[in-house]
């Protein structure tokens, strides 16, 4: 097979010619390939080394309006034209759906940034001898730092391609790198851990800054005990705010709201939060991880804004969600090769307000300060529920008065949302593509 | 498969002449099919072939990987060398001496009978189980708004070679069946789902009863939205079967991997032979059972598979163990090497984790509760290994009022840590179920099953309102 393997513009040219041959009206092809490099350390020795080169190859295609799926990672002909023939067998199964592929256009010209050239340069004994300095920054800085279990570096670089009937021919490049080291600090029988990775497109990380962090964050929760059960006020940080936001990022996708699965449905020009919220799926950021041109669909991307002044304005949409009710698609199709189209946000951005954390914690006499959610199996994008563990400070008169753990939240989303007073001046400076300053909401309730 | 005993040879012996003191090839291919039915409509079908190779060098405990979808054997020795040149020391053409390789074959009978391979049956007989499965669904009341179901097969041909002589293929086959099903009414919405699986051919779907599935998903969405909230705090919990075992995995399982005590990542760390649970308690870790999701023939690293005691009558036997976790504790292998796909490095990993079978039953257990919480379905959950802080869902929970099941109560996230609970698990049903998930971990998400008969854990922190 060796021999005969193609490389992937070539595997794509050829599954695109053998997909016309075959008699598709329509059709979109999608190819990636990407590769990585890692290490890990433990007790100053590199525990584990990684190297991989990944590729894949998938189709969309249609026989009148029945779409079929299909796709493979080996690139040879038979295997090629063996994903033709699946894809073109599984339109005898599906049931009709409205697309209209998009035609070729021109993207913008917006430089994303998403590749430095230094960085596909950035060697293993580079990473390790960083990793090996961040290790020894560590200890000194805590003695209650009794062990660093997770230590360690990696870059990977990627490309991906698409294709369509109508000559939509795009492709993309992108590579980042990322470092982080999860320490553990003890304190008599509680342990608490302490995780700190910094990522980005460039290489040129402050170790001491990221064990600075790490540390800080396992010491600061030593000590912690329960709160009363109670309804408090809440000042998310934003460390955490994006990751509960974006447990909740569906309800905003039309093909959600068109399948039942959706709170929002029906609330478009409406208040769904107070008139300071403002939320938008922005793909042009230079050097975000979730900006792109085009979107898995081949459709060019665009700012969009969600909810402006508290008002729902408009629902993510993908092809087949946007023909559904004849508007246009949004640029929001996410899709990998081997898996069907859903919907996706580009960077989720909910802006910066104009508060300080300081005035945030010091708004109520008394309030949980949150900067760690465990889990996340409690809460429901459908039903809004939100039941999570959690972990911070009480603050009074917006001074931190003693960590807290063992703990849960519980609230709708949907309430939540509109229980919200106040975004900070800040978010968290971590490489990803979900923004969310640091979030004061009125009340929730705290088990303990 | 591409890879011939020869070229794997060379491979090897590649690794070794770099100074690799064991080398391994795992090549995989997988073939995965499936059909998903949303909104009365056949919304897609597919089916892929994943494939690739991955290498695996160990200089002690310390593990080198490199995986890549091509099979050229130029490459693969050139990625055995950029592996080799990341420890530095190493110089190209560098030979040690070592006696030449000779792969001796082991054909290994399959503990799992398949009779239909879902390869040889075309997707379309799906198609009735997934229409069954929305009708079951839609029929249960006119409170359901939607129904999604998907039935999916994989079939997975592996092939492991290492420096010690190994060379094994193994087919390993699954097929799960999922439905989801939504309830609405004044607003609230809540959806269900059921998702059984097993290490079986077609004849897995065959004797399925999809209607049955769908009905109890649909029961459960209606019932959530009537219920009411569970008043959050410490509190005595009655976990259901099946599922419920998601508690041990989270609050025990991950913690009793070698890859955690080798990083001294868990609190269970050298404490084989001590107390570290409830005397009620005994806990195993079992791959062997015959056609169970969670089951394998032999392990990741060509290891037949075994069924590992965990904790008998509260004390620590063992842990589940690997390869490096063998180097590097000193805990024997138990065939619990796993990984995702050849993407990933395998660890020692759960497969069908349960606690097992004792002598209690539900009245007994509720007769002792004055006020708790009845679990009957849970959802998923997670844990820090580190700390042994874990946290799972209860999907349908129940009050208990004066040793009476009462009214129903929504969805709570429960938290603890492992140490804390394992002592105050009490009494142990008869009534032993398991039921499929999937894990994930560091080499990837793999499917396991959860289970334990009905149990009572003293207290433990419910959140509520």
């Amino acid at each position: 097979m060796s021999a005969e393997s193609m490389k992937p513009e070539e595997a794509l040219a050829f599954l695109c010619d053998e997909t016309r041959k075959i008699g598709a009206d329509a059709f979109d092809a999608l190819a990636g390939e990407s590769e990585s490099l890692g290490l890990e350390l433990f007790e100053g020795k590199v525990k584990s080394t990684e190297i991989s080169h990944s590729r894949g190859l998938g189709v969309r295609l249609f026989r009148g309006k029945r779409p079929g799926y299909a796709f493979t990672e080996r690139f040879t002909a038979d295997a090629i034209l063996q994903t033709v023939r699946d894809a073109w067998s599984h339109t005898r199964l599906t049931d009709e759906v409205n697309i209209t592929l998009p035609q070729a256009q021109t993207l913008p010209a917006i430089d994303l940034k998403s590749l430095d050239p230094a960085l596909e340069k950035v060697s293993m004994e580079e990473m390790k001898v960083f990793c090996l300095e961040l290790e020894a920054q560590v200890k000194p800085l805590d003695e209650r730092i009794d062990n660093i279990p997770y230590l360690g570096a990696g870059r990977s670089s990627g490309r991906t391609w698409i294709r369509n009937s109508l000559g939509v021919d795009y492709s993309a490049r992108g590579a980042s790198i990322s470092a982080g080291v999860g320490v553990t600090a003890a304190q008599g029988e509680q342990k608490k851990m302490g995780a700190f990775n910094r990522g980005g497109r460039h290489f040129g990380f402050d170790a001491s800054e990221i064990a600075r962090r790490a540390v800080e964050r396992a010491v600061e929760l030593l000590g912690a005990e329960p709160l009363p059960s109670g309804n408090y006020p809440i000042v998310f940080s934003n460390r955490v705010a994006p990751q509960l936001f974006g447990m909740f990022s569906s309800p905003f996708f039309a093909d959600a709201v068109q399948k039942g699965q959706s709170r929002l449905a029906g609330k478009i020009g409406q208040r769904i939060a107070p008139a300071f919220f403002q939320l938008s799926s922005q793909p042009h950021l230079p050097e975000w991880p979730g900006s792109h041109l085009f979107d898995s669909e081949g459709v060019a991307t665009r700012p969009l804004p969600i909810v402006e002044n508290g008002v729902l304005l408009t629902y993510l949409y993908n092809l087949e969600s946007a023909a559904k009710e004849g508007v246009a698609p949004t640029g929001t199709g996410s899709r990998g090769y081997s898996g069907k189209a859903g919907t996706g946000f580009a960077n989720y951005v909910i802006p910066q307000g104009s508060s300080r954390l300081e005035d945030l914690l010091a708004a109520y006499p008394r309030c949980f300060y949150v900067v760690k959610l465990e889990g996340g199996s409690g809460c429901s994008s459908v039903s809004g529920e939100i039941s999570i563990g959690a972990q911070g400070f009480l603050v009074e008169g917006g001074q931190k008065v003693r960590p807290v753990d063992r703990v849960t939240l519980s609230g709708n989303f949907f309430e939540f949302l509109q229980g919200i007073e106040a975004f900070s001046d800040s978010w968290s400076d971590s490489f990803s593509s979900v923004k969310v300053p640091d979030t004061l909401v009125k009340t929730m309730t705290v088990s303990g | 498969m591409e890879m011939d005993k020869q070229k794997a040879e060379r491979i090897l012996q590649a690794g070794r002449d770099r100074g690799a003191d064991f080398v391994e090839v795992f090549e995989e291919e997988t073939r995965n099919a499936s059909v998903t039915f949303k909104d009365r409509k056949v919304e897609s079908a597919t089916a892929g072939t994943d494939y690739g190779i991955g290498l695996r060098l160990l200089f002690g405990g310390e593990v080198l990987y490199a995986h890549t979808s091509s099979d050229s054997e130029e490459h693969l020795i050139r990625l055995i060398d950029s592996l080799a040149v990341t420890r530095g020391g190493w110089a190209a053409g560098g030979a040690t001496g070592l006696p030449s390789l000779h792969l001796s074959g082991t054909v290994l009978q399959n503990r799992h009978v398949i009779t239909d391979d879902p390869r040889r049956i075309g997707q379309d007989r799906k198609l009735e189980l997934l229409r069954a499965a929305d009708a079951a669904g839609r029929a249960y009341s006119d409170k359901i708004t939607q129904v999604n179901a998907r039935a999916a097969d994989m079939v997975t041909q592996v092939l492991i070679a290492n420096s010690e002589g190994l060379w094994v293929n193994d087919t390993r086959t699954r097929c799960r069946f999922s439905v989801s099903v939504t309830a609405e009414d004044k607003g609230e919405i809540f959806v269900a789902t059921e998702s059984p699986g097993a290490m079986r051919g077609f004849e897995f779907f065959t004797a399925l009863d999809v209607a049955a599935l769908a009905k109890t998903a649909a029961e459960r969405a209606v019932l959530m939205l009537k219920a009411g909230y569970v008043k959050g705090g410490k509190m005595p919990v009655i976990m259901g079967s099946g599922f419920g075992g998601v508690i041990f995995h989270e609050a025990c399982g991950h913690l009793l991997e070698t890859d955690a005590v080798r990083r001294k990542a868990t609190p269970f760390a050298g404490k084989v032979g001590e107390a570290i649970a409830h005397s009620a308690v005994t806990a195993v870790d079992d791959g062997t059972i015959e056609n169970s999701w969670g089951s394998i023939n032999i392990d990741d690293e060509g290891l037949p598979v075994q069924k590992t005691v965990l904790i008998e009558k509260g004390i620590l036997k063992a842990y589940m163990s690997d390869k490096v976790g063998e180097r590097e504790t000193g805990a024997p292998r138990t065939g619990s090497g796993r990984r995702e796909s050849y993407q990933y490095a395998p660890v020692a990993r759960m497969r069908n984790t349960y606690i097992a079978a004792g002598d209690s039953d539900l009245e007994t257990m509720l007769a002792t509760v004055e006020e708790g919480l009845y679990a009957r379905k849970m959802g998923g959950g997670s844990v820090n290994p580190a700390t042994g802080e874990f946290n799972f869902a209860v999907e349908e929970g129940w009050l208990i009022r004066h040793g009476k099941v009462t009214e129903p109560v929504r969805g709570a996230t429960l938290i603890g840590k492992g140490p804390e609970i394992l002592p105050r698990i009490s009494m142990v049903g008869k009534d032993l179920e398991i039921a499929a998930g999937m894990c994930g971990a560091s080499s990837g998400h793999v499917p396991v099953t959860v289970g334990q008969p009905t149990i009572k854990v003293d207290g433990i922190l419910v959140g509520g309102r």
